[in-house]
Parts: C-alpha cells; sequence; structure tokens
C-alpha cells in the first residue's frame, strides 16, 4: 500500500483531466504505475456526481 | 500430413458437425462473428428497403405509393431495425471475430452462451417482421414505443416488446462474455493501456449496455403489463404518467446512442494509424475520452425531450450537460486529425471510409450541439433537422465505420483482397449519396418539416425529391458492398498476414485467413 500513499489526490487529478480528455505523458505514466483501478472507479464516480453537483450550481444561478 | 490436411477445421478431437448444424451449434467466436455479420447484413437490407418506401413516398407532395398508416409502420419498423437488428449485431460481429484476435484468447469466455446470444437474434428479428402480418399492421408509434400509442395498438406491439425483451437478453449476454473476455482472458504482456483502442471501446460499450439493457426491458415490461394486465404505469386516466416512460426509455435510449458510436470511435481508431503509418496521437486520451462520454451519456437524457413539458432548472441542466459532452468528444477527433498529421498517408477503401466518418460524423455532431440548445431545440423538435442530425450520426458515422472495418479486416477473414477499384467506387457513391439524401434534411426541419408524416406541405418538394434520389442511390450503392464481399469470401488476391503495410496488433501475426482456432497457446506481448 506505500507506493499508493497520497493517490487519492492523484486518481482526483486523473479523473479530472480524463473529462477534459488529454493527460500529461509524465504524469499518465505515474498514473499507470500508481494508481489502482477501483481507486479511479471511485473517484470517477464521485467526480461524475460533483459534476451534476457544479452544473446544478450554474443552473441555480442562471436560473435566480 | 494428409490426416492434417483433411481436418484443418476439427482437429481438436472430435467430429464436428456440417453443414446447417455447423452453424446452429458452432460455439467458435469466428462462426459466431461470421453469423452476426451476415444477420445484420440481411437486416439491413430489410430495414433498407423500409427505407426506399419511406423515401419513395415522399418523393412528391400527396399520397402515392403507401397509406399513411403504413408509412408509420415503415419508420417505426426501419427505425427498430436499423438499432437492434443491424448496427447493434454488426458491432457483435465485430467483437466476436476481432477482440480475441486482438488481445491473443483462444476464443470468448462464454463459448456456449455466446452461441445462445446470436440465436435468439433471428427469433427477435423474425418476430419484427411479423407483425407487418398481424391484423392491423406493424407497430406504427415511433421506434421509442411511446404510449399512449404503443398501449393503444394491436398484437404486434406485443411481438414488438417481446422482440426487444430477446434482443436485450441476447445484448446482455454478449456484453457480459465480451467483459469477461477482455478482463480475464488477455495474453501475457497486454496490460489494460496496451489494448487496442477497438477492445478499449467495446468494454466500455458493454458495461453501458449491461447498464442500461435493463432498463429499457422494464421499461418495455411495463408497457406490457399496461397493455395486457390493466396497469396504469404510463396510462394518465388510471393515475399513470406517459412522460415518465420518456424519462424511463431515453435513460436507456442516450447511453444507446454511444453504444452504437463507441465502437465505431474504436474500429476508426484502428484504421487511421495503419494507414497514416503513425502510431495514434494520444492513445491515453483516447481511452479517457471514451471514459468521459460513457460516464456523460447518463446525465443528459432529457434533451430529447425538451418539449414535453419540465422546470427551466432541468432544462438548463440538461442543456449544459450535452454540449460538454462535446468536450471530450472533440477531444477524439482531435487525436484523429493529428494522428493523420504529416503522416504517410495512402487512400484504400477503408482509410476512405475512415476520413469520411470523421468529417461527417463532426457535421452530425455540430447538429446535436444545436439541437442541446433547448430553445433552439423547442422550434427544431421532431423536425427533419432531427432526422438529418441522427442519420449523420448513425449513417455517416456508426455504418461507415462498419463497413470501413469491414473492408479493413476482411482479407483477414476471408484470406482474400477484395476488389480495390470497386470499394473506392462504392465508397465515392456512398458518401456523394449520403450527404445528397441527408444533407437537404437539414433545410426542411429548418423550414419546419415534421418528421413522421406520409404527406408534407408544397414548399418542402424539391429538397425531398433531392433526398429521395440520394436515398435510391445510396441504397443500391450498397449492393456494390455485398458484391465486394462475396466476391472476397470466393477468391481473389491471397492476403499477407499483415495484409496492410502499416497494420500493427496481434490479428496480424496469425495467417490469412485467420485458421479456425488461434492463440492455443498465447503469445507473449512485449
Amino acid at each position: 500500500m506505500a507506493e499508493h500513499r497520497g493517490s487519492l489526490w492523484q486518481a482526483a487529478r486523473a479523473v479530472f483531466w480524463s473529462f477534459f480528455g488529454v493527460r500529461k505523458k509524465s504524469h499518465y505514466e505515474q498514473d499507470a504505475v500508481q494508481l489502482t483501478p477501483v481507486q479511479v472507479i471511485v473517484m470517477g464516480l464521485a467526480s461524475a456526481a460533483l459534476f451534476v453537483l457544479i452544473l446544478l450550481g450554474i443552473v441555480w444561478l442562471v436560473a435566480n | 500430413m494428409a490426416h492434417d490436411a483433411t481436418h484443418a477445421h476439427d482437429d481438436h478431437g472430435h467430429a464436428q458437425p456440417s453443414g446447417i448444424m455447423r452453424w446452429l451449434t458452432t460455439t467458435n467466436h469466428k462462426d459466431i462473428g461470421s453469423l452476426y455479420m451476415w444477420f445484420a447484413g440481411i437486416m439491413f437490407l430489410i430495414a433498407g428497403t423500409m427505407a426506399l418506401v419511406i423515401r419513395a413516398e415522399l418523393f412528391q407532395p400527396g399520397l402515392q405509393v403507401v397509406d399513411p398508416e403504413f408509412f408509420n409502420q415503415m419508420t417505426t419498423l426501419h427505425g427498430l431495425i436499423m438499432v437492434f437488428g443491424v448496427i447493434m449485431p454488426a458491432w457483435a460481429g465485430f467483437a466476436n471475430w476481432q477482440i480475441p484476435l486482438m488481445i491473443g484468447a483462444p476464443d470468448m469466455a462464454f463459448p456456449r452462451m455466446n452461441n445462445w446470444g446470436f440465436w435468439l437474434l433471428p427469433v427477435a428479428g423474425f418476430l419484427l417482421v411479423l407483425t407487418l402480418f398481424m391484423p392491423g399492421g406493424g407497430p406504427a408509434g415511433g421506434w421509442t414505443m411511446y404510449p399512449p400509442l404503443f398501449i393503444q395498438g394491436g398484437i404486434s406491439y406485443d411481438l414488438t416488446i417481446f422482440a426487444v425483451h430477446i434482443l436485450g437478453a441476447s445484448s446482455i449476454m454478449g456484453s457480459i462474455n465480451i467483459i469477461t473476455t477482455i478482463l480475464n482472458m488477455r495474453a501475457p504482456g497486454m496490460t489494460m493501456m496496451k489494448m487496442p483502442l477497438f477492445v478499449w471501446t467495446w468494454l466500455i460499450t458493454a458495461y453501458l449496455l449491461i447498464a442500461t439493457v435493463p432498463v429499457l426491458a422494464g421499461a418495455v415490461t411495463m408497457l406490457l403489463t399496461d397493455r395486457n394486465f390493466d396497469t396504469h404505469f404510463f396510462n394518465a386516466a388510471g393515475g399513470g404518467d406517459p412522460v415518465m416512460f420518456q424519462h424511463i426509455f431515453w435513460f436507456f435510449g442516450h447511453p444507446e446512442v454511444y453504444i452504437l458510436i463507441l465502437p465505431a470511435f474504436g474500429v476508426v481508431s484502428q484504421i487511421i494509424p495503419t494507414f497514416a503509418r503513425k502510431p495514434l496521437f494520444g492513445y491515453a486520451s483516447m481511452v479517457y475520452a471514451t471514459a468521459s462520454i460513457a460516464i456523460l451519456s447518463f446525465i443528459v437524457w432529457a434533451h430529447h425531450m425538451f418539449t414535453v413539458g419540465m422546470p427551466a432548472t432541468a432544462q438548463l441542466f440538461f442543456m449544459y450537460s450535452t454540449m460538454l459532452i462535446a468536450v471530450p468528444t472533440g477531444v477524439k477527433v482531435f487525436n484523429w486529425v493529428a494522428t493523420m498529421w504529416k503522416g504517410s498517408m495512402t487512400f484504400e477503401t477503408p482509410m476512405l471510409f475512415a476520413i469520411a466518418f470523421v468529417c461527417l460524423f463532426t457535421i452530425g455532431g455540430f447538429s446535436g450541439l444545436v439541437c442541446a440548445m433547448t430553445p433552439v431545440d423547442i422550434q427544431i423538435h421532431d423536425t427533419y433537422y432531427v432526422v438529418a442530425h441522427f442519420h449523420y450520426v448513425l449513417v455517416s458515422g456508426a455504418l461507415f465505420a462498419i463497413i470501413a472495418g469491414v473492408y479493413y479486416w476482411l482479407p483477414k477473414w476471408t484470406g482474400h483482397m477484395y476488389d480495390e477499384r470497386l470499394g473506392k467506387l462504392h465508397f465515392w457513391l456512398s458518401v456523394i449519396s449520403m450527404n445528397i439524401t441527408f444533407f437537404p434534411m437539414h433545410f426542411l426541419g429548418l423550414a419546419g418539416m415534421p418528421r413522421r408524416y406520409a404527406d408534407y406541405a408544397l414548399q418542402f418538394a424539391e429538397f425531398n425529391a433531392i433526398a429521395s434520389v440520394g436515398a435510391f442511390l445510396f441504397g443500391f450503392s450498397q449492393l456494390i458492398f455485398l458484391y465486394l464481399i462475396i466476391k472476397a469470401i470466393k477468391g481473389g488476391q491471397k492476403a499477407t498476414d499483415q495484409v496492410w503495410e502499416g497494420a500493427e496488433g496481434l490479428e496480424w501475426t496469425v495467417p490469412s485467413p485467420a485458421p479456425y482456432h488461434t492463440f492455443e497457446t498465447a503469445p507473449v506481448v512485449k
């Protein structure tokens, strides 16, 4: 588990860039070694929920 | 040696049935892949003929060829069969043929379930075609099966619902098989991020199918009980809500759009690097973008129903989320163009279709963005603009990618090169006639011509006549494709193992045609 330490933030960054669709090669290679599929999937679903909340926030701002 | 030569197909120690029983009982991924492709091809001819009936009627204003009720049956069955009976089975055919070859697996994970998954399809296809011969004719409520029309119709509506159930069961079995094969049967060294992009796109597609097909099954089951068991899920008179059907249907329906197009992204991502003789630009970003598109596809469904009534906040939410899907899709288009940039390109038929895909799918994507804007959509909803949009995405998108993939892998499947001159003729006729058919529909839609009517006002006559001429040209051009496939099966110039100079990947390491059994000993991927 030691090699995955601090990787929650790394998983969040990887997922953020995946929503945009690009990732710097050196960071991608780090991701490939250090992140587990479970981390990426959990962070992906959490980020999707966050994405929905952000959109709802924008909608709320526009509508009010 | 003589023994080997005469038993090339059944060298695994027991006799194999021959004739029709070979195909009924086969558990071989290549056989089943071929069955899927032939099924898709036959259904394409049936649903394509329905499209020509539609275009013949719309050639002129007024009613000349069919009566309006039959016209609506044609639009409904054309849509249902093209989506569930052509594009999806064709992709399943590619998955069966190619995934084991591309990941170095000897077969699919569940070969018997694979057989069953395929043989359910002809049953469903038969039920759908049978509806036309039922009292009252086929279903005429539109491929989206909206109540109240789909609750009110005759027995053909029940048959349609059963057909959709069976098609869904087949899809789920196929998906489980594909996921298990990809996750468990890759050759040593074939890590996830070394998988060909076609395999990646199918893996994500299979998850989409498992997540959404049960939702569709639930929706049509509720329709069935509303029709036959006096429930009122969608019947407003009994306290139900027909709009709820639309929400449930499109919660399936929008990911379904990506189920149809993600494997197309995969095929094009195989073909362009081969003929540009460069590795795919941004492989990892392609994987990420595919995953993002898949996730976003679940939160945009209500953009199909802006006009049925929803709060302004919901309209804003679905408008924003829909427009944001353009970001990862744009990344993909950028990556394909960047792959071609400064490549040593040649323009064999698969590459021509792949380039047409990139250009024309982008037009379909942009018109999708137009439809995504709620105030605009309220004007163009249910007009020919929407028909133009989704045909650019599904004909010049999904179908062109299927055709490109067939040309690309046909030499590997048959052992013979197709006729390149006729292939190019097929391409140019298809791409020109496709645009003649569907581009004028943008103008018709913007001018207000509604979908799903057998007749129209006089001011729409010219563009409809043009579209009908294009449709017949497109339809008959596909006979060249059929001829080319049969010709390549029967003989022709022998294909090399690699087939294409720039082709890379495990499938090009096996002989052409691919032997009945491949990778019985797993290859090692470096």
